[in-house]
């Protein structure tokens, strides 16, 4: 994998203090892979998704860091999942989910679906358009953290 | 597999937004699709909104190469020996994420052990595969309007199922109960080009490649089909179902001119009752059962006594059924409209002896 930073110089954008305060954003997918070697154990790999085909299990990783020199406040990851991907878990990391394309924000478990008929159903992980991670303290200057999620390639 | 990070604008948020507008099939997603995955950052310094930052990643879908191919039904197909167009019936499903050709072979299996038990003995003529129509005709089962194959199915799209008939011709003289097993079996051929067959896959080795790679996902079918190797197979077998009939003749005498009825003897002019009795122990019925039965010289044939249809208790000829039948010098017949499996039916008649 290849990672290129592109900083814009200070002098070409508009706004103060923007230069000051950047914050990097790392954005990882593997492919996860359950294989069981001779004594019958089950372990996990994470691969970088060289041959992916529908069905696999994805786990995409973002990486932050406040690279900044001031604490970054009201702090919110926006992931749309991509058409081809199934939404699946987010793991420990409790993220809001959107079902209507980023309109109206939720737990997964808090969120309903209309149905024709009038009545409203639980939304699944399927409904999932979108994830939001939105941090309640500021990150301070230097902090890093990780977010995943997982999902399946329709 | 590319990752990067940049400040964007509202330009780069619309280019984001069309790149995430990838459309999703319900078959799997098509072989060749880039997936981009993209996640901004929104934040405050000082509590001033900052450009939204974001970085995204992308891979592409490989060509995941899966098929099946299953018998419909779990039974086996009846047949009679000299049956023609006798049919197996099976289903070809695609499961693979882009269209593909498929090529065909019907086999049939050489002795061992047959799809519904019973043990592969002879082997059908005239092999051949159909595909159902299903537009006219009578979709679901084999009828003239189907469509002969020569070898391969035609651009089969994505989580397809079609139907595919075998369909052969039963020799003559077959015992009851003789099976032929027949395999159908499916290799994935390239697809996009109608009307011909498309040329061999073969499944991607080495690294992947960054344009779209081939996998073979299949499972194994019958034996000797393994999984992944890009072909899937199943059985299904032909068991002859026929009357077995077996004939025996049996005599006693009725009268003689002085003991009458009573311990009568076989002197000239007693009356002597044949019974012809045709036992069926095959798994079918028997129909227009024809006997025929040649009066001995010494013999002369009561007009008006054949009996026919009657029947036996044990080994013991009832002597009973309806009046019919025919007698031609020197012959006696008659026709038995129906001997049922396991069933005995008689003809009874009765001669003088000269």
């Amino acid at each position: 994998m290849r990672t290129v930073l592109f900083l814009f110089l200070a002098a070409l954008l508009p706004g103060q203090a923007l230069a000051a305060n950047q914050v990097a954003l790392a954005n990882d997918v593997f492919v996860e892979r359950i294989s069981t070697d001779a004594q019958g154990k089950q372990r996990i790999l994470l691969e970088e998704p060289k041959v992916v085909v529908p069905g696999d299990r994805l786990v995409f990783v973002l990486n932050y860091r406040n690279a900044g020199a001031q604490p970054a406040d009201k702090f919110v990851i926006t992931n749309p999942l991509p058409a081809a991907v199934r939404f699946a878990d987010a793991g420990e990391t409790r993220p809001l989910v959107s079902i209507d394309g980023g309109r109206s924000w939720g737990q997964l478990d808090q969120l309903t679906v209309a149905l024709n008929d009038g009545t409203r159903r639980a939304a699944q992980p399927d409904d999932v358009t979108h994830i939001r991670w939105a941090f309640q303290k500021p990150i301070p200057v230097g902090g890093s953290g990780k977010l995943m999620f997982r999902g399946v390639v329709k | 597999m590319t990752s990067k990070l940049n400040t964007v604008g509202i330009i780069g948020l619309a280019a984001i937004t069309s790149l995430a507008a990838t459309p999703a099939l319900a078959a799997g997603t098509t072989a060749g699709t880039t997936i981009t995955n993209t996640a901004t950052v929104d934040y405050q310094v000082g509590g001033v909104a900052q450009g939204q930052q974001s970085a995204s990643n992308n891979f592409t879908v490989d060509r995941k190469i899966n098929l099946l191919v299953e018998e419909v039904g779990t039974v086996t197909t009846s047949v009679v020996p000299g049956q023609t167009n006798a049919v197996t019936t099976f289903q070809l499903t695609n499961s693979s994420n882009e269209v593909l050709d498929f090529a065909l072979v019907a086999s049939q299996i050489v002795g061992g052990t047959a799809s519904h038990g019973g043990t592969d003995t002879f082997d059908a003529s005239n092999v051949r595969i159909y595909r159902d129509n299903t537009v006219t005709g009578t979709v679901g089962s084999w009828d003239v309007g189907d469509t002969l194959l020569t070898g391969f199915v035609d651009e089969l799209v994505v989580d397809t199922a079609i139907r595919l008939f075998v369909v052969a011709d039963i020799p003559t003289g077959l015992a009851n109960n003789a099976v032929a097993g027949v395999t159908l079996r499916a290799t994935a051929r390239e697809g996009g080009t109608a009307a011909s067959q498309g040329a061999a896959i073969t499944e991607t080795a080495g690294a992947n490649t960054a344009g779209k790679d081939t996998v073979f996902a299949d499972i194994a079918g019958v034996t000797g089909d393994a999984a992944r190797d890009g072909s899937h197979s199943d059985n299904d077998d032909y068991t002859v179902q026929t009357a077995t009939l077996a004939v025996t003749k049996t005599s006693r005498v009725i009268s003689d001119p002085f003991n009458n009825t009573t311990n009568p003897k076989l002197i000239p002019g007693a009356v002597v009752e044949y019974c012809i009795a045709v036992a069926n122990s095959g798994s079918v019925a028997a129909t227009s059962v024809v006997i025929n039965d040649a009066v001995p010289a010494q013999l002369l044939f009561s007009a008006g006594t054949i009996l026919l249809n009657g029947t036996v208790t044990g080994t013991t000829c009832n002597a009973d059924g309806a009046a019919g039948g025919s007698y031609t010098a020197p012959n006696v017949s008659g026709t038995i409209a129906t001997i049922a499996a396991g069933a005995t039916r008689t003809l009874v008649f009765r001669a003088t002896v000269n």
